[in-house]
């Protein structure tokens, strides 16, 4: 076995370098835009500044996560949005109530993970096309928020709130810890198998990667994070509301794609989405700093969004030639 | 094996005649069991709805078909029910002139999207989300947020008037639906949309421009958007933001229905039609039992997934 003895630390850093590459730009874009930030809004720099600034970023970057996980899976949902409502409604109804804080957190926790797996199932065997599956998804979920609350109201204790939506940037911590699971996954066999199956399925189950199964671990988990981003919309709020995560849905497909995952699977990585993510927020951020009408932020955004995915393809064609 | 059994198997293989017939039971039963839905005003009204969902749900047929999806047809209808009263000049009273500027209009923002994902490699469901966010924001700054009435007189008389008895809406709907069919099935253009959904390296390799198909398809979708636009604008008499907003999932929904695939290369614009006169009759089952908006969401998301069950399934690949 020559390929091992060339030790497996160079072949590790050859493929992150590789990985990285195709980055470039984006992580320039980044940092440009938090410069702009730091210049027109210096109180960033301080220890609440920067609470404030990661809690606006932090419900972003947990669906964009759920998101860009589906899509290397070869998967899509758009499910994100109503299940961060169900994650919020569930909190603001179970925490007042007979489950105590801890209970409403396992609540929101359990049924985002069996709304998810119950997706990947009905995705994975009864082979029906993720984008339409978790398009009737999305009417159910928003129907059983609707239910639980009808409109905005429920309780947050106070305490949960301060710490999770403070000035102390537990959120960031709290995405640290996110991103550090994420490593950890990928280092399973179980990860693995997800990237793999969503680049080549066929290759992925002659290498013994149950293709099906790992498809249902994937949607789980994605449900799972984005009812935690519920949860903490509910305590930045300091209430539940049916209707509240509807944006989300095409902020994370937007931010995944910004950050370089494809829709076809095995293309991207986490990294990348998550930076996606922060330029999406910084972005919104630095518009409404500079006074920008809400309407001119859609214009501004739409087209930072084409531009952003454009440019890299147009060098990459360039260099090609 | 007795030929029973294989009409019924080819029956099952063929989406659209599935659809077709789980229309009519569905019709029946409901026209059976519920007062006044059998009625001839109301199976009319039906269709009316339906038209509008057919019509956008053309171009997004040809897109999907083709592999692509267009996610800028709902803001496509509300620009062209806003814009289309304020463009139509008064020296015109036909109207007629209004319709074609907008049209116009609507097809080239198609056009545009088609560019982007032609010349600029954007991914086409990244390229017309972000269009619908720019003529999002667009809109409220043109229009500013406030409603506009439309005395355009031929739009008018499209969204109201009923020629022997079949609203005009219908019968645009049913020269869409030839027009589609036979772009589709007959010409040597469809041949291409469906070759390059298949398999776009294969069709490239046989001489097919990618680029000039992608920039044709998404003009036509925006075209279609437009057309619907304006029908709506008629039955409507009224044109505001967020107007088209509820027929961008479903002229997907319907596409997908009809059994056409969402990975592109295989469907019909046949499958579609049934697939949007499906998708109103359930609206319109779920408002006549009476529940709160919780439980016909929940009811209305579940018939979806219950019908793509028999007919929207991928092939085992």
């Amino acid at each position: 076995m020559t390929t091992r003895s060339i030790s497996s630390s160079g072949l590790y850093r050859a493929i992150q370098s590789r990985r990285n590459r195709g980055l470039g730009g984006l992580y320039i874009v980044v940092v440009a835009f938090l410069l702009l930030y730091v210049w027109l809004f210096p109180g960033i720099v301080s220890i609440g500044g920067f609470s404030k600034f990661t809690q606006n970023w932090f419900p972003l970057a947990l669906v964009t996560m759920a998101q860009a996980l589906l899509m290397l899976n070869g998967g899509i949902t758009l499910s994100v949005g109503p299940l961060v409502s169900l994650g919020a409604v569930i909190a603001a109804t179970s925490m007042g109530g007979f489950a105590g804080t801890w209970g409403g957190i396992a609540a929101v926790a359990a049924i985002g993970l069996g709304i998810g797996a119950i997706t990947g199932i009905i995705v994975a065997h009864l082979r029906l096309p993720a984008i339409i599956v978790t398009l009737a998804g999305s009417f159910i979920i928003t129907g059983i928020a609707l239910l639980i609350l009808p409109r905005p109201g429920g309780f947050i204790p106070g305490w949960f709130s301060d710490l999770l939506a403070g000035n102390t940037p537990v959120a960031f911590c709290l995405l640290l810890v996110a991103i550090a699971g994420w490593k950890l996954f990928m280092a399973t066999p179980a990860g693995l198998g997800m990237y793999a199956a969503g680049e080549n399925p066929v290759g992925a189950f002659r290498s013994g990667v149950s293709v099906e199964r790992v498809k249902v671990a994937a949607f789980a988990i994605s449900g799972l994070l984005a009812a935690l981003a519920g949860l903490f919309v509910a305590a930045q709020t300091g209430s539940g509301d049916p209707l509240i995560g509807n944006p989300f849905t095409l902020n994370s497909i937007a931010a995944a794609v910004l950050g370089g995952v494809g829709f076809l699977g095995g293309k991207g990585t986490m990294r990348g989405a998550i930076c996606g993510s922060l330029l999406l927020s910084v972005m919104i951020n630095v518009m409404f700093f500079l006074g920008f009408p809400p309407v001119a932020q859609y214009v501004a955004q739409g087209l930072i969004i084409v531009g952003a995915v454009a440019i890299p393809e147009l060098t990459a064609q360039r260099r090609k030639k | 094996m007795n030929p029973v059994s294989t009409a019924v198997r080819g029956l099952f293989r063929s989406p659209p005649l599935l659809t077709f017939l789980l229309v009519a039971l569905v019709w029946l039963v409901a026209s059976l069991t519920l007062r006044g839905f059998g009625a001839y005003g109301h199976l009319r009204y039906l269709l009316e709805l339906s038209a509008v969902i057919g019509i956008v749900a053309a171009g997004q047929t040809l897109v999907i078909i083709m592999g692509g999806i267009d996610l800028s047809v709902g803001a496509i209808i509300t620009v062209t029910a806003i814009l289309l009263p304020l463009i139509s000049p008064a020296a015109d009273p036909s109207g007629i002139v209004g319709i074609a500027l907008a049209l116009a209009i609507a097809t080239g923002i198609g056009l545009l999207n088609g560019a982007g994902a032609a010349y600029l490699r954007v991914p086409p469901i990244i390229m017309t989300l972000a269009m619908a966010t720019f003529l999002q924001g667009l809109l409220v700054m043109v229009a500013g947020g406030s409603a506009v009435s439309v005395t355009n007189a031929s739009v008018i008389w499209l969204g109201q008037a009923r020629p022997l008895g079949i609203p005009a809406g219908v019968i645009l709907w049913i020269v869409v639906a030839i027009s589609v069919l036979l772009i589709l099935h007959r010409t040597p253009m469809g041949s291409r949309f469906l070759a390059l959904g298949a398999n776009p390296v294969a069709a490239r390799l046989s001489g097919i421009s990618i680029t000039r198909n992608t920039l044709v398809l998404y003009a036509l979708s925006g075209f279609f958007s437009g057309v619907a636009g304006i029908l709506i604008l008629g039955m409507n008499r009224q044109g505001y933001v967020g107007i088209g907003d509820p027929y961008l999932l479903t002229s997907i929904a319907a596409v997908v229905l009809g059994g056409t695939s969402i990975l592109g290369g295989r469907g019909t614009y046949a499958g579609t039609i049934p697939g949007a006169i499906l998708l109103v009759t359930t609206t319109a089952l779920i408002t006549i039992v009476n529940a709160s908006p919780g439980w016909r969401s929940i009811m209305f998301g579940s018939l979806i997934l219950a019908l793509l069950l028999i007919s929207g399934r991928e092939a085992r690949r």
